[in-house]
């Protein structure tokens, strides 16, 4: 475990963005990079060498666990993301590892191979992943809420099964990235949010979030700790204070949180071993109305209020900093301006 | 209360076990089919919409609410057709081209069949060649275009071009999505911007000259 890596960052000032999207469509054969381990391992380092950070964050491409699971079901690869149950889907066996996961794997290896960097991995979160696989999940996500149960609504019954089998898939898929040679994986449970819970629900019952987001998350934590592996939580979605509290159970390295989030107000919800990362508007960066300036602002108060917690904090992007065709230097000058916003300039001081 | 304020109570709680049996009890009042879905339905969902607006409810209570209102209308949509009845505008709604998204649209096009819009729903991943078509061939009066991620935003932009070139210039466009901004829409070209689902229906309102 190397939770004092992250703590240590934490004290020493240490801002990243995620930022290998960013990188990777900086290269022409970017489409084809991602299935070659080595070459996609070399993108990665090439973000950390970039953004002067030791920590080794993969791409966040959180459509490969569906793709896998869709695949082992004998789901033809070009319907895989317009692929819905509409009824609980049969057991997919054992993990068929495809060419995108090998790839990440491979890469995680190089990383931990040839390089001094935290190799990190990546992968989706049971519920996140189970929202993708029926075209309405909340609607079952709330009657299960109000006490129905698949009897009653088959709906239920069809998301619980795919709650089920795509929790078996992803410990499995996470394991092979523990054995490639991360130290610390993130995992993304974005729709664990208010739109798919309704706060209205939760203020009478936590328990349907408990058991639809929790309890998986809890497997997860107790596999990666088996392998010696750090959790590192993300959540970009819109959330409530409780929601943050529970995940502040799962004693994670570090949480990850959208820039909905007051981080300064969430440092009271959240152990002080969490390192707290996050959690700028990345998602706007592409748009002219957000100007460096404001990026530069909004850094320098993030830092300051967070210093003023005393809560272990990385500067950093609330979610991946995804490449916009177009707008790729309007989106770099902006993590730049955070990466360096609020640092005294040698020559200008 | 009467049968009708009793079915808008219905549609907004998601009752959609009673929204059905209401609106069989106002059929069989002898009601017409187009007066139940204008005093009990669309106030339903314009009660429940509001709610949203206004933070009381959330999205998975939006939903319940249009299960019901879907509901009630399996038994109005075949008596409607039968009389020749359509919804006096028709939107045509999707996702842009390359993103894969769904809920936001599904919410928009709810709230505006909610508000008693004909809806043509292209789904996700939606070419700009083929919002241009159904816009021709439903005679739309809106088009609703949505997108989630910043990476597929530009191809709103590509729709919206490829729509006035075919010289689509009287229906209005109006976008949503996430990471969408008034400032975005301005830019492409758009003639509205919505931030929400429920707001969505005021806006197309607007745009139509309707204010709500």
């Amino acid at each position: 475990m190397q939770q004092s890596i992250y703590l240590d960052l934490a004290r020493s000032g240490h801002r990243a963005p995620i930022g290998t999207h960013l990188v990777l469509h900086t290269r022409k054969n970017a489409d084809t990079l991602i299935f070659d381990g080595p070459l996609l391992g070399g993108v990665v380092v090439e973000t950390a060498d970039r953004f002067q950070t030791p920590l080794a964050i993969p791409l966040m491409d959180l459509t490969l666990e569906k793709a896998a699971l869709l695949g082992a079901l004998g789901v033809d690869p070009s319907g895989v993301d317009a692929f819905h149950f509409e009824q609980p889907p049969a057991d997919p066996g054992s993990l068929k590892v495809t060419p995108r996961m090998q790839a990440t794997c491979d890469a995680i290896h190089h990383v931990a191979s040839k390089t001094s960097l935290v190799p990190i991995g990546m992968g989706i979160g049971p519920f996140s992943l189970m929202t993708k696989l029926v075209k309405d999940p909340i609607t079952p996500v709330f009657l299960a809420g109000s006490g129905m149960s698949p009897e009653e609504e088959p709906e239920v019954g069809v998301i619980e099964r795919c709650l089920e089998i795509g929790t078996e898939l992803i410990l499995s898929y996470l394991a092979l990235q523990a054995d490639a040679g991360a130290k610390a994986i993130i995992v993304c449970e974005p729709a664990a949010n208010l739109v798919y819970f309704s706060p209205n629900q939760l203020d009478e019952s936590f328990e349907i979030f408990d058991r639809y987001v929790m309890e998986p998350m809890r497997r997860i934590k107790s596999l990666l700790d088996q392998k010696g592996v750090d959790l590192i939580f993300h959540d970009c979605g819109e959330l409530t204070n409780e929601m943050v509290s529970r995940f502040s159970t799962l004693d994670t390295a570090m949480m990850s949180l959208g820039c909905s989030r007051c981080l300064w107000d969430d440092a009271a919800l959240v152990s002080k071993s969490t390192v707290l990362y996050g959690n700028l508007p990345t998602k706007r960066f592409y748009s002219p109305q957000l100007t460096v300036q404001e990026v530069e602002s909004l850094s320098v108060e993030l830092l300051d209020k967070m210093r003023a917690t005393g809560h272990p904090f990385i500067l950093g992007s609330e979610c991946d900093v995804l490449s916009v065709p177009g707008s790729e230097e309007q989106i770099l000058s902006k993590v730049n301006a955070f990466m360096n916003a609020g640092i005294c300039n040698l020559q200008a001081c | 209360m009467s049968t009708l304020e009793n079915l808008s109570l219905a549609v907004e709680k998601g009752k959609r076990v009673d929204a059905k049996q209401l609106t069989q009890t106002l059929l069989d009042e002898g009601m017409k089919p187009l007066d139940i879905v204008e005093k009990g339905l669309v106030p339903g969902m314009s009660a429940i919409g509001e709610k949203f607006k206004n933070n009381e409810v959330f999205v998975p209570e939006m939903l319940i609410a249009a299960r019901a209102m879907k509901e009630a209308m399996s038994l109005l949509d075949p008596l409607l057709a039968k009389a020749g009845i359509t919804p006096k505008h028709t939107v045509v709604i999707g996702t842009v081209q390359g993103d894969l998204h769904d809920i936001g649209k599904n919410l928009v096009a709810m709230m505006l069949k909610g508000a008693n819009f004909g809806i043509v729903d292209l789904g996700t991943n939606v070419p700009h060649e083929k919002f241009a078509a159904a816009v021709k061939e439903h005679n739309a009066s809106v088009l609703a275009l949505s997108a989630l991620l910043t990476t597929t935003m530009p191809a709103m932009r590509g729709t919206v071009e490829v729509v006035r070139a075919a010289g689509l210039n009287d229906v209005k466009i109006m976008i949503g999505g996430a990471p969408i901004t008034q400032d975005f829409a301005t830019e492409i070209g758009a003639d509205g911007y919505s931030s929400d689902a429920a707001s969505a229906v005021d806006v197309a309102l607007r745009l139509l000259g309707e204010v709500k």
